[in-house]
């Protein structure tokens, strides 16, 4: 067996069942753990409409803050959508989507894919660079916070290098694209990747929390 | 009637002896970091745990705190604050405890020590922090959790275990009981005041608090002026007069729920339909929001702040004010616990548009307002008067932005904190309660 066939075979396989099964396990532990009803009464009515609410104003800063923390804010939402339109509009990858779901969709020019990714790692690089820098950033960071960033930006990288045919030859780096790709299934449910499962009831709950109060959060 | 700086300093002196002759229960740190982490796990429910499953350490929290912006000290940072809760979880609650717990370190004495000036020096819970985080995480419930496992561990500041052993053990706040509160309503009856005390059943029982008796009579006086043109029976009562929590700010559960308790029985067995919360925003949410949970359940009467009560009765045509602003301008801080914790944002506003006051809004305000620097009982930390100040500074540039005359609040603790913060700078603007500008304008 190769090493394109191990990252295209059992690995894949095997870091597909650590996804699904660590990212259930979690979502299952966190969102069932301890549930407790608020027995005071509410100022105000409407929790589910609060929670839903600020589901949205929470994707763009409060403009009292926005000036504070534009860089971070905005630079998050560029390198995540870049990442999306890496993965999802570059044609080997809808091919491979393809022979997963038995259907495909358009592809975006190579060109456009390599210029988004290429500016998506520079961005990462960037936060990387500012997390290990920013006395804020540097302080509050663990190992999840650098783990989760290298499993990002790893298949970017990867990608780049196979696409471009730098460094080992084709077969080799595609097969370290997978398995970087593999890394972040794994990682996934065990670090801070999980926001994207979670980010929802959290901003639901501090909605309806709120808004019981009467206070649009 | 207005507060002298004698009346400020006196307070002040009395605050600054709260950590003397003060004896500090003896325990192991074992100990410590064993009742730390059982409040922990007791206090953790389930909307904390998806709170700390969420967070992505991307630190804009730190951009809201009064604390970080006024220093630059990263240490501040909110998410900083809340570290030992969010490993404790991680080691010994999550989902992935198993994975976690050979790599995340355990809980140390040293480090609840360490954590000490963090969580009650340097942050006031006024959950600006909150309303920051992409995630909708509520970094403020984590603070209140740490308070609790530190103060379980024995680790309050001298001044706020002073004021929480004294309510938990002779029911007073700054030494005023039941003997205090009847000589300064005395006081206050020579002036032409009546407060009626324990009248019984009543529809209607005010509560005030330790700092207004001390401090603040002029307020005490004006919410009798207010009640007496109201068509309730209502009543003080001298065995739960006091809407204080200093449990609930130290973080000693079983002071909170004792005061809660005391005020909810008493309350009850005087058949009142309405309590009404002085000036005071954590008392608030002590009574308001914290109170039927701690109890487990409602109490049988609602519960109003004194500028909700207010604005109310204006609306409802009971109370008429006289519209005289004389080109009077205002400025309103936003106590965080009636304010960005409560909704209690309008009112306020309503009622200084019925006095025909302008309202001239800081840049930062409602749910954005900055903490007076001093809430929470931090202002009665004496170590961290310094920090306090260069807290205090953001509020005085904000003020002092609006050019208004003057600023108005409605909470004690916010206008001690103000007021300090104003006499140690300088700074000569009067800062006034709201409901001394209603007794002062009430139509005939």
């Amino acid at each position: 067996m190769t090493l394109l066939d191990f990252a295209r075979g059992p690995a894949l396989q095997w870091s597909l069942i650590i996804f699904l099964v660590g990212v259930m396990w979690r979502l299952v532990g966190s969102l069932f753990y301890m549930a407790r009803r608020d027995l005071a009464r509410p100022r105000h009515e409407g929790s589910i409409r609060d929670g839903l609410g600020t589901i949205a104003t929470r994707s763009l800063p409060a403009p009292q803050f926005e000036k504070r923390i534009r860089f971070q804010h905005y630079s998050g939402y560029a390198w995540h959508i870049g990442l999306f339109i890496c993965v999802l509009f570059f044609a080997p990858h809808i091919l491979f989507f393809e022979s997963v779901l038995g259907f495909g969709w358009p592809n975006l020019p190579n060109g456009i894919i390599l210029v988004t990714a290429a500016i998506t790692l520079a961005l990462l690089i960037a936060l990387l660079i500012r997390r290990a820098t920013n006395p804020v950033l540097r302080i509050i960071s663990n190992a999840d916070d650098y783990i989760s960033m290298a499993v990002v930006i790893l298949p970017l990288l990867t990608g780049i290098l196979a696409f471009a045919h730098i460094g080992a030859r084709y077969e080799t780096m595609l097969a370290l694209h997978f398995l970087s790709v593999e890394s972040l299934f794994i990682w996934f449910p065990f670090g801070k990747l999980m926001h994207t499962a979670l980010v929802l009831p959290s901003r639901f709950q501090a909605g309806a929390m709120y808004g019981r109060r009467g206070v649009k959060a | 009637m207005n507060t002298s700086r004698d009346t400020l300093r006196d307070f002040r002196e009395k605050m600054g002896r709260l950590g003397e002759n003060f004896a500090r229960e003896v325990v192991a740190d074992d100990e410590r970091v064993r009742r730390a982490k059982t409040t922990f796990t007791s206090k953790l429910d389930g909307r904390m745990a998806v709170d700390l499953e969420t967070c992505i350490h991307c630190g804009m929290c730190a951009e809201a705190c009064h604390f970080y912006e006024a220093t630059g000290d990263e240490s501040y940072a909110p998410v900083r604050k809340v570290e030992p809760l969010r490993r404790f979880y991680r080691r010994e609650l999550s989902p992935l405890r198993w994975f976690f717990r050979p790599f995340t370190r355990d809980l140390t004495a040293n480090e609840l020590r360490e954590w000490q000036p963090l969580v009650y020096d340097a942050c006031t819970g006024c959950g600006r922090c909150d309303m920051m985080c992409p995630m909708g995480i509520s970094i403020s419930r984590m603070i209140r959790v740490m308070r609790d496992g530190l103060a379980s561990a024995g680790l309050v500041p001298d001044e706020l275990q002073a004021l929480d052993n004294e309510q938990r053990d002779k029911g007073t706040v700054f030494g005023v009981g039941a003997e205090e509160l009847r000589q300064c309503l005395a006081d206050l009856a020579q002036q032409g005041v009546e407060i009626p005390l324990d009248r019984q059943p009543a529809d209607v029982v005010v509560l005030t608090t330790a700092v207004e008796v001390l401090m603040f009579k002029e307020t005490l006086a004006a919410t009798g002026k207010i009640m007496s043109r109201l068509p309730y029976s209502w009543t003080m009562l001298s065995n739960a007069f006091d809407a204080s929590n200093l449990g609930m700010l130290s973080g000693d559960g079983a002071t909170q729920k004792k005061a809660t308790a005391a005020i909810v029985d008493a309350a009850r067995t005087c058949g009142a339909k309405t309590v009404v919360v002085p000036e005071t925003g954590h008392a608030y949410q002590a009574l308001r929001w914290e109170g039927p949970n701690e109890l487990g359940e409602a109490p049988p009467f609602e519960v109003l702040a004194l500028s909700e009560f207010i604005a109310r009765e204006t609306e409802s045509g009971h109370l008429k004010l006289k519209k005289q602003g004389n080109g009077a301008s205002v400025t309103y801080h936003d106590p965080c616990r009636l304010g960005r914790q409560s909704g209690v944002y309008d009112e306020p506003r309503q009622v200084l548009g019925d006095l025909g006051i302008e309202i001239r809004e800081a840049d930062s305000n409602r749910r954005e307002n900055y903490c007076c620097g001093g809430g929470c009982a931090e202002y009665v930390i004496q170590r961290s008067a310094p920090l306090r100040q260069k807290a205090f500074e953001i509020k005085r540039r904000e003020f002092d932005g609006t050019d208004a005359d003057a600023v108005v609040t409605s909470c004690a603790n916010c206008r001690v904190n103000l007021m300090i913060g104003a006499a140690d700078s300088g700074w000569d603007r009067q800062v006034e309660g709201l409901a001394e500008l209603v007794a002062a304008n009430l139509a005939d």
